[in-house]
């Protein structure tokens, strides 16, 4: 076994409450590198293409890399995936803290549970004592109440992940909680547990873990540590997290306001960063092995409500649940990102669902009837906390937006469609598209649905000019290969992605850890096929022409934006087609979206080109073959 | 007058450092704002989050003083 590895697989088969120990499959670490490479290969391979994301054939995985829990910085992450409820298709999120190193400091690199447990149970790992424990007590608990009376229970030491009502009940994005704060958010990890009826994960290591090369690890670790102190980014981002980037999209005009009806939030400045450090602030947080601590411990104090302490909000819930909710106090905003943390939805498209539900009340299309008599405008945090209670128990047509925006506006109609903010079912970001065309693209393209992480373009944006979308699909697919690495070596891409470390010694950090000798653009490669397989594995679940699912809302090309900096800006319908025609092209698909068979056996993915051949999907043969490199060059420069 | 601006992560390579790897020194005149002076040495100011300056975050309208350290953040992907 390489080093880096703690050794040892979990297969947890809750019918039967059986667990079974396994040597780690070293090779399929060395073949997709760790998280959300194995999550896919896994869902690729186990998942039958007809399984209902929330029954019993899915399997719900969490997993680390060989780089988590090592002397390296940040390398915090804990990835959790599954075939995805709220998308159906792969799915993968993950969320730092301190249960990823502690599950290989326990001695595991990867659980994997399959089935649904007959009663409600939550795993128990403490070193070698490795059991399914009854959690009917727990069941119906709220997410950080949960994690709270588990370390009352087990011992303050013991790292928590749980979930909440909304995960219980089948809310399609609900979230994985752990460390009082921190979220697996995306692609409704947390429905996949509760349909498991597994209510948390508590893991204890005291383990210690091997590296190929010890003494140079320490020499490079001790100067990244040298090196990353003197940065310019680094006080800042201690002081304020990512919260500050509220006050910057709102000045370039890409904030999601009232629902991406806008892109301009007059009131910004009341809950910008400043707002957050003078208002709500309790104190800084870490991950673990992380010096940025650019998690912010904070109070929500509103009259007439109890005070609630959570973390955050950071720039996503900052903006989704801030402006785009229309809220004018940064107590308001804290304490919704409060109650979505706690009732277990993910904060991103929870601000997502209930700014797409303001809108539809705005416009007649639910009613207070709809809402138990209840009134939803925005800026009131009280209607948004009667309505995120009705979502979390799938309460009246609280049902309908419990499967996120895309369905509630297939079952309210009436042109809504048009202003549900989803791409492939998963909520936008915390960034409007318009005046940023390849953040768009990202979005549409993305294998997970809209989410930022994968492709962040929005500078790219700026430095080629945001009227334009010409070469934007070469960058947006350079992106998609690097930016998702971090996920796959379960990094935090904060830390090592902003302090001017470069991709060389990222991997370089990765050989010294296992000795595996891989090079940068090795992994690029690497991160090539994770996507073509998502891909693969999307069109097989879901049956159509892969460019049928890469479009925005209407709203993304038919709107111009209406005021504020970006006045009058937007894309056209024509230009969406251009991106995507240029997207396919440098991924080697056809027009259709679809891979070819000739990209895919190039990156080893035989099985999957003859399945999609099987299904009539696999992408016609593009003329001249397929270039040598796709996207920008296979030569790492940035994330 | 003469102002350092300091920068990292991918807002370093547009402000080119002269002094050391993430400093740049600056002759400007007094009374021009942050955003005046990256106007004038070809940075666009789009790319600057917001400015750093003895310990607290100004905005980019902020005046400099003679030989003042101005550290540049950039934005980056929150979440």
């Amino acid at each position: 076994m390489a080093r880096g590895f703690a050794g040892t697989t979990l297969r947890v088969d809750l019918p039967r409450g059986t667990i079974r120990r396994l040597p780690t499959d070293e090779a399929l670490f060395r073949r997709w590198h760790g998280g959300r490479g194995v999550v896919a290969k896994i869902c690729y391979d186990e998942v039958p293409r007809g399984a209902d994301p929330l029954g019993p054939e899915n399997v719900f995985i969490m997993t680390v890399s060989p780089m988590s829990g090592c002397l390296i910085p940040a390398g915090s992450k804990v990835e959790f995936g599954s075939v995805s409820p709220l998308t159906n298709g792969q799915g993968d999120s993950n969320m730092g803290g301190h249960l990823g190193p502690a599950l290989k400091f326990a001695g595991y690199d990867l659980v994997i549970f399959t089935g649904i447990s007959p009663k409600p149970v939550y795993l128990f790992i403490d070193d070698d004592v490795v059991e399914l424990r009854d959690a009917s007590s727990y069941w119906g608990m709220r997410s950080l109440d949960c994690e709270k009376r588990l370390k009352e229970d087990l011992g303050e030491d013991f790292e928590i992940a749980t979930i909440g009502p909304a995960g219980e009940n089948g809310v399609l994005f609900s979230c994985i909680t752990h460390d009082f704060g921190r979220q697996a958010g995306r692609t409704g990890q947390g429905a996949v547990m509760g349909s498991k009826k597994l209510k948390a994960i508590a893991v204890r290591g005291s383990r210690s873990l091997h590296v190929h090369d010890q003494a140079g690890l320490t020499a490079y670790v001790t100067g990244i540590i040298k090196r990353t102190q003197k940065h310019p980014n680094m006080e800042p981002w201690q002081k304020y997290g990512t919260a500050f980037f509220i006050r910057w999209s709102n000045d370039n005009g890409v904030m999601p306001t009232r629902n991406f009806q806008t892109t301009y939030y007059e009131d910004a400045d009341k809950i910008d960063g400043d707002q957050l450090i003078e208002k709500c602030l309790i104190t800084h947080k870490a991950c673990f092995g992380c010096w940025m601590n650019c998690g912010k411990y904070t109070k929500a104090v509103i009259p007439g409500k109890p005070e609630v302490h959570l973390e955050g909000p950071e720039y996503e819930t900052g903006s989704l649940c801030g402006s785009n909710l229309g809220m004018k106090d940064i107590n308001h905003v804290a304490y919704i990102n409060w109650m979505l943390d706690n009732l277990g939805m993910d904060s991103m498209s929870g601000g997502g669902v209930t700014a797409f539900a303001m809108e539809c009340f705005e416009r007649g299309l639910i009613t207070e009837k709809d809402l138990e008599g209840r009134s939803l405008q925005w800026g009131s945090v009280d209607d948004v906390e009667h309505f995120l209670d009705m979502v979390a128990l799938r309460r009246g047509i609280g049902d309908w937006f419990a499967g996120g925006t895309k369905r509630a506006a297939e079952k309210i109609g009436r042109g809504s469609e048009k202003f549900a903010m989803q791409v492939k079912g998963q909520e936008m970001s915390g960034y409007d598209g318009r005046w940023a065309p390849g953040m768009l693209l990202s979005y549409m393209t993305a294998d997970i649905g809209a989410h930022h992480n994968r492709s962040w373009t929005i500078t790219v944006d700026m430095a080629e000019g945001r009227e334009s979308v010409d070469g934007r699909a070469k960058i947006v697919v350079y992106l998609q290969h690097i930016r998702p690495l971090m996920d796959t070596w379960c990094i935090c891409r904060l830390f090592w992605g902003e302090l001017d470390i470069t991709p060389e010694e990222i991997v370089e950090s990765l050989n010294l850890i296992t000795g595996w000798g891989v090079s940068p653009e090795e992994c690029l490669r690497t991160s090539e096929m994770i996507w073509n397989l998502n891909r693969c594995h999307y069109l097989e679940r879901n049956k159509a022409d892969g460019r049928t699912f890469d479009y925005p809302p209407a709203r993304s090309w038919e709107d111009k934006i209406p005021t504020g900096p970006g006045k009058g800006k937007g894309v056209s319908r024509k230009q969406v087609e251009q991106m995507l025609d240029e997207y396919y092209a440098a991924r080697a698909w056809d027009a259709k979206g679809n891979p070819t068979r000739a990209v895919l056996e190039d990156l080893g993915l035989k099985d999957a080109a003859d399945n999609l051949e099987r299904i009539g999907l696999l992408g016609v043969p593009i003329p001249g073959g397929i270039p040598a490199v796709r996207g920008e060059k296979y030569k790492p420069k940035a994330f | 007058m003469v102002v350092f601006f300091r920068a990292g992560s991918e807002l370093r390579h547009k402000l080119q450092p002269d002094v050391d790897f993430y400093t740049r020194r600056v002759e400007t005149q007094a009374g021009k704002s942050v955003k005046d002076i990256l106007r004038d040495i070809g940075l666009d100011p789009a790319f600057v989050a917001f400015i750093y300056v003895e310990g607290k975050v100004k905005n980019l309208d902020y005046v400099p003083t003679e030989g003042q350290s101005v550290t540049l953040q950039p934005p980056v992907s929150g979440g």
